[in-house]
């Protein structure tokens, strides 16, 4: 089913081996996934450098530059991006809350991530009731409103961002399984395994050594895109009031708070919401720039 | 061509940076020009935050149900909007013996469908409120030192009280109080009755879609000479304060409930938009966990107290719109002590304080806050920069509302300190100190007092309102210096409301009035 | 087949049997309602206790449950703890103006992302495929909160082209089907661009085009059109979750629909309207599902009778 166009691509490459690798040829082939790319990285330094970018510390508030606006739309204060309606410096925070956002996308989607393919491993490997079972809790998960699973689940448990991980881990598993499972289901019926289980080789060794191999670029490509979705998801779960304690800065905690200044103090409002779409719009374009490499007719 | 698919998406990017805050530019400019109002004649539309749901009064406790309903339904006794009971469908009452209150009814008052107002109806009212159909519902709690209602003749009734109720006309003003229709309601059935609400007011309900709006028209038939002045009114419910306010913005209401005060600023200085301030009886106070370590030590509680500056935090959060309290009560409460100071901010004392009790440096303590109130979440930051001031880490966690008010809070697993905000509807601090410092009470799982203890009895035995406001004044002192709680400030509520709009006055507690208000 | 969909139907039931169980009894752990009712009163034990009674809760749990079971096979939800009414009436009433929600932000989604779609596999690899997939990306960039917000900021304060909120007429339907046709939107980009891909490789088309046909005509008659299938299907799966999705937009937009009164409800621990809204959903994922499943199955009779869906 691959798209000729591609494989005309692939054989074009193919025939010609020993071209030279031209980097910028590779860039404007490839402009969409590298710009993608290059807005990953950014976010992702300012997450791991947070300490060193920061010009100020991100928790401390200072009454006295309470919505002070940002220097670099040319008022005279000490805060490039203004402050927020306590005197927190929104620069600083920006900075720190990549660190949330990005934590909450990357370890909520490597929850789902373990959890579904272990599960799609399953479904799809032993088959038969196993199968029938996964696919049914899949059929729960799914047809439970996610928000409302959401808002439930913290009443209970209470509110925070490892518990935001958890549920976001615990709601997302199911793409990952159906993705899995159904990959595991047709390479299964190839050849070489099918051989390799003639040859009495263990289940686990033939899950390892043959068939996981195989579905691990769909399952990095799927896990690229969730993380976008995630980051999203945590800013709207603390628009309902239940994200992440406000003291700790947050992308989504900054959007909510900053809704009713938007019109009169528009940098609350806007810095946070260009870092966020940043994020996302990378990761985004990076994952579907993946796609069309390694996995096209992937579905998500 | 390399070159050019890069400038482009550099040229992207910088129109997108520039759209987003030229937009926002933009509207702040918009805003200030004057605003139109079609269509609209002798017409005024409210946007309120919250749909009740539910008109039957005896059904509800939801400040968002008087908003509406002041206008739909009266009670016996009234209570203007400077908060001073007057006759509302009763032209006089008196204390016939200690236990009899009896009330000459207004004559010539009809309910919108037509019915007569009389003792039968009063007698309907109370028997409903105290009977089968009120045992479901939250109001009949306020209202049990009525033993039963006797019909004297057709414009006189008595009042038969099993106890004294230094309170009872006070609440005779509140929400489960207000005469309902007996032939209405028996015709039609109570659930029909909760959609379609019928009363005596000055305006009558002709339609209500929920979640939606509810219009409200002229009771042409009003026993106030004169009033209601508008047609019609029509109240929005648009719970998201940025859509309310955007409404606001294009003419589509006119009067905004619930303003926040972060919206003021864009509000400031609008050619055809005014903001109303009006005080309110909501009290907003950190509590603290007694029995919990340090805070089972007074000074550990004095010291919060002096560590937090309480006016620059209403001052620059609350935007000045706040007051201080040296209780738990608002100065429109009977029984607070005017001459009782909030503690003053002083750090060093705290400090002071905090180490004679031996709390070390760097003591952790958890404050919980409902996730749903934006602003004391600023207040909650602010106050944890305070304590870190004095050597104590706050860590705050924002929870589910009502898991914090009906579960966490009643089992004292709410933190070392916890938000307590609280209606104080009575106006009287009987009501508010009895459930918040008496054992055993749902909101009070943790302080117990001897002293107060007896105050709060002697308080609620007797029917001298001297008396009363002398016991109050000694019980304030006690709390004052126990403190259990710190003290923040009593709410500002604020309206915003446009200038087409007449005579509007913001009430104190969330009741509109709206018979006098015209528009132009 | 006939086994395949009884089969499948089976499971549905299952399915919402298991949400059921687990809505009913993860709301109860949620608070106490009578506690909430009487947060501002002063109520006696014994009020309480009567209260609780009236609305059936001195029951065991598993009884309770199974009262809500028996009257659910019934289509009777019970009734709303709050405003007494049945709350099955209640539900349908907010799902047509979930619904219409819904519908309005598919209708958006399609608008937008076909003609990106198209022109982004059309004129794969030069710029206007990278602009269309970033414009068809963005949407689905920010949280749909503040793209609310932002729209009526924009369109409704700022240039005063359409109502801000409310549920009067076809032009209050316009902003919030944005909002939310905007998230759809650049999944379904995608998707139209890959199949048309996929289908502008096909031997037909070289065909049509050795003809002489005009591109256009190519394009639209015969690539567009077999590109529409997998399009629709997607559009099924996904309209279940929009559903659920319409909460936030519905908050924002003041929209009168099930995600708010589920809130609301919620919020007033309401649980006969939790449970009621919550299963009714519920039930239309699991039945579009279903739907897709067996138009799936009869297109494409390779789909085992074992298997999921998609």
């Amino acid at each position: 089913m691959e798209p000729a166009v591609y494989e005309q691509e692939e054989q074009v490459q193919q025939t010609k081996p020993k071209k030279k690798f031209r980097p910028g040829l590779f860039l404007l082939k490839n402009a969409s996934g590298m710009f993608g790319l290059l807005l990953v990285i950014v976010s992702v330094s300012c997450a791991l450098f947070a300490p060193w970018i920061a010009p100020m510390d991100p928790t401390e508030a200072q009454l006295t530059s309470r919505l002070a606006p940002p220097s670099i739309s040319g008022a005279d204060t000490e805060h490039l991006l203004g402050a927020d309606q306590i005197g927190r410096d929104l620069f600083s925070r920006i900075i720190y809350g990549a660190r949330i956002s990005l934590m909450v996308g990357f370890f909520g989607v490597l929850l789902a991530m373990v959890v579904g393919t272990i599960l799609g491993l399953i479904s799809g490997y032993v088959g038969k009731w196993m199968d029938d079972l996964i696919m049914r809790l899949a059929d729960i998960q799914l047809a439970f409103p996610f928000i409302l699973f959401a808002i439930i689940i913290m009443s209970v448990l209470g509110t925070g961002i490892w518990k935001i991980v958890i549920i976001l881990g615990l709601t997302y598993w199911v793409g990952f399984a159906r993705l899995i499972r159904g990959q595991v289901m047709s390479l299964k019926e190839l050849e070489y395994i099918q051989a390799a289980k003639a040859v009495g080789g263990s289940h686990l060794r033939i899950i390892g050594k043959h068939i996981f191999p195989n579905v691990v670029s769909s399952i990095l490509v799927l896990g690229t895109l969730f993380i976008a979705e995630f980051i999203l998801l945590e800013a709207s779960l603390t628009f309902l009031g239940l994200g992440v304690d406000p003291t700790i800065p947050s992308w989504g905690g900054m959007l909510s708070d900053s809704r009713n200044y938007i019109s009169s103090a528009w940098w609350t409002a806007t810095f946070p919401g260009i870092a966020i779409m940043i994020t996302v719009l990378g990761f985004n374009l990076f994952g579907d720039w993946l796609r069309d490499k390694f996995d096209p007719n992937l579905d998500v | 061509m390399k070159k050019a698919k890069w400038s482009f998406m550099l040229l992207f990017v910088v129109l997108l940076l520039a759209a987003c805050s030229s937009d926002t530019e933009e509207t702040s400019a918009e805003n200030d020009s004057e605003i139109e109002v079609e269509g609209r004649e002798n017409e005024l539309v409210v946007g309120v935050p919250g749909d009740p749901q539910n008109w039957d009064p005896i059904d509800t406790f939801l400040l968002d149900w008087s908003t509406v309903a002041t206008s739909v339904f009266e009670g016996l006794v009234d209570r203007n909007l400077d908060l001073e009971l007057q006759p509302g469908l009763a032209e006089s009452w008196e204390y016939v013996d200690d236990q009899t209150l009896q009330f000459k009814l207004r004559e010539g008052v009809t309910f919108h469908n037509g019915e007569p107002f009389n003792a039968d109806a009063v007698k309907f009212t109370f028997d409903r409120l105290l009977g089968e159909e009120g045992a479901q519902g939250p109001q009949q709690a306020n209202y049990t030192s009525i033993d039963n209602v006797e019909v004297v003749d057709e414009y006189t009734v008595n009042f038969n009280l099993n106890e004294k109720d230094p309170v009872l006309l006070t609440k005779l003003a509140g929400y489960g109080a207000v005469i309902v229709p007996p032939k209405y309601i028996e015709e039609n059935g109570d659930e029909h009755f909760n959609t379609n609400p019928v009363g005596t007011g000055p305006f009558k309900m002709t339609s209500y879609e929920q979640d939606s709006k509810a219009v409200l028209e002229k009771n042409e038939d009003y026993w106030k000479d004169g009033v209601p002045k508008l047609n019609k009114v029509t109240f929005r419910f648009i719970p998201e304060a940025s859509t309310r306010l955007a409404e606001l913005q294009t003419g589509e209401i006119d009067v905004m409930k619930r303003v926040e005060i972060s919206q003021v600023e864009s509000l400031k200085d609008h050619p055809s938009l005014s903001i109303q301030e009006v005080g309110t009886p909501t009290v907003y106070s950190l509590r603290f966990n007694t029995e919990k370590e340090p805070f089972d030590d007074k000074r550990v509680r004095q010291a919060v107290n002096y560590a937090i500056d309480k006016d620059a935090i209403i001052e620059e959060i609350l935007g000045g719109y706040g007051e201080k309290i040296s209780t738990f009560q608002s100065e429109l409460s009977f029984g607070n002590n005017p001459d009782l100071k909030p503690y003053p901010y002083d750090p060093e004392k705290a400090k002071q304080l905090l180490e004679e009790a031996g709390v070390a440096e760097g003591t952790e303590v958890d404050i919980y806050i409902p996730g749903n109130d934006g602003n004391f979440k600023e207040i909650t930051q602010v106050v944890s920069y305070y304590l870190e001031e004095v050597g104590l880490k706050a860590n705050i966690e924002s929870v589910d509302s009502n898991t914090l008010i009906s579960d966490l809070i009643p089992s004292g697993e709410a933190g070392h300190m916890y938000r307590q905000g609280w209606g104080g509807w009575t106006l009287d601090f009987d009501n508010t100190a009895y459930l918040m410092y008496h054992e055993g009470e749902h909101w009070n799982p943790s302080f117990y007092d001897e002293e107060v203890e007896e105050l709060l009895e002697a308080e609620r035995t007797t029917v001298d309102q001297e008396k009363r406001e002398e016991i109050f004044m000694k019980l304030t002192e006690r709390l004052h210096e126990l403190a259990p709680e710190a003290n923040l400030y009593s709410e500002v509520a604020l309206y915003a409301v446009h200038d087409r709009v007449k005579n509007f006055q913001p009430p104190h507690e969330d009741r509109m009035r709206l018979e006098e208000v015209t528009v132009e | 087949m006939l086994q395949f969909i009884i089969r499948r139907l089976l499971h549905s039931i299952l399915v919402l049997l298991a949400i059921s169980v687990i809505i009913f009894f993860s709301i109860r752990l949620t608070g106490d309602p009578v506690t909430v009712m009487f947060a501002a009163g002063e109520p006696s034990p014994e009020a309480i206790e009567s209260v609780r009674e009236n609305l059936g809760l001195d029951e065991p749990l598993p009884v309770q449950y199974l009262v809500f079971l028996k009257n659910l096979a019934t289509f009777d939800l019970g009734e709303s703890f709050r405003t007494g009414l049945p709350v099955t009436e209640m539900v349908v009433d907010k799902m047509g103006a979930t619904l219409l929600l819904a519908f309005g932000g598919v209708f958006v989604a399609m608008l937008i992302a076909f003609p990106v779609g198209i022109l982004s596999a059309v004129k794969r690899g030069t710029a206007v495929d990278f602009f269309g997939r970033i414009f068809s990306l963005i949407g689905i960039s920010f949280p749909n909160f503040w793209l609310g917000i932002m729209l009526i900021l924009i369109f409704s304060v700022n240039l005063q082209w359409l109502p801000a909120s409310g549920y009067d007429g076809i032009e209050y339907l316009i902003l919030p089907s944005i909002a939310l046709g905007m998230i759809l939107s650049g999944i379904l980009a995608r998707l139209v661009r890959s199949s048309m891909l996929e289908n502008l490789s096909q031997q037909y088309v070289s065909t049509a085009r050795s003809k002489g046909l005009k591109e256009w005509v190519v394009i639209m008659r015969h690539t567009f059109r077999n590109a529409l299938i997998p399009t629709i299907t997607f559009l099924g799966i996904q309209f279940g979750s929009l559903l659920g999705g319409t909460v936030i937009i519905e908050q924002v937009f003041s929209w009168p629909g099930v995600g708010r009164m589920i809130i609301d409800a919620i919020n007033q621990r309401d649980y006969p309207v939790i449970q009621g809204g919550v299963i009714m959903l519920a039930m239309i994922m699991v039945l579009v599902n279903l739907l897709v499943d067996i138009s799936y199955s009869l297109i494409d009779p390779r789909i085992k009778a074992g298997g999921g869906s998609s």
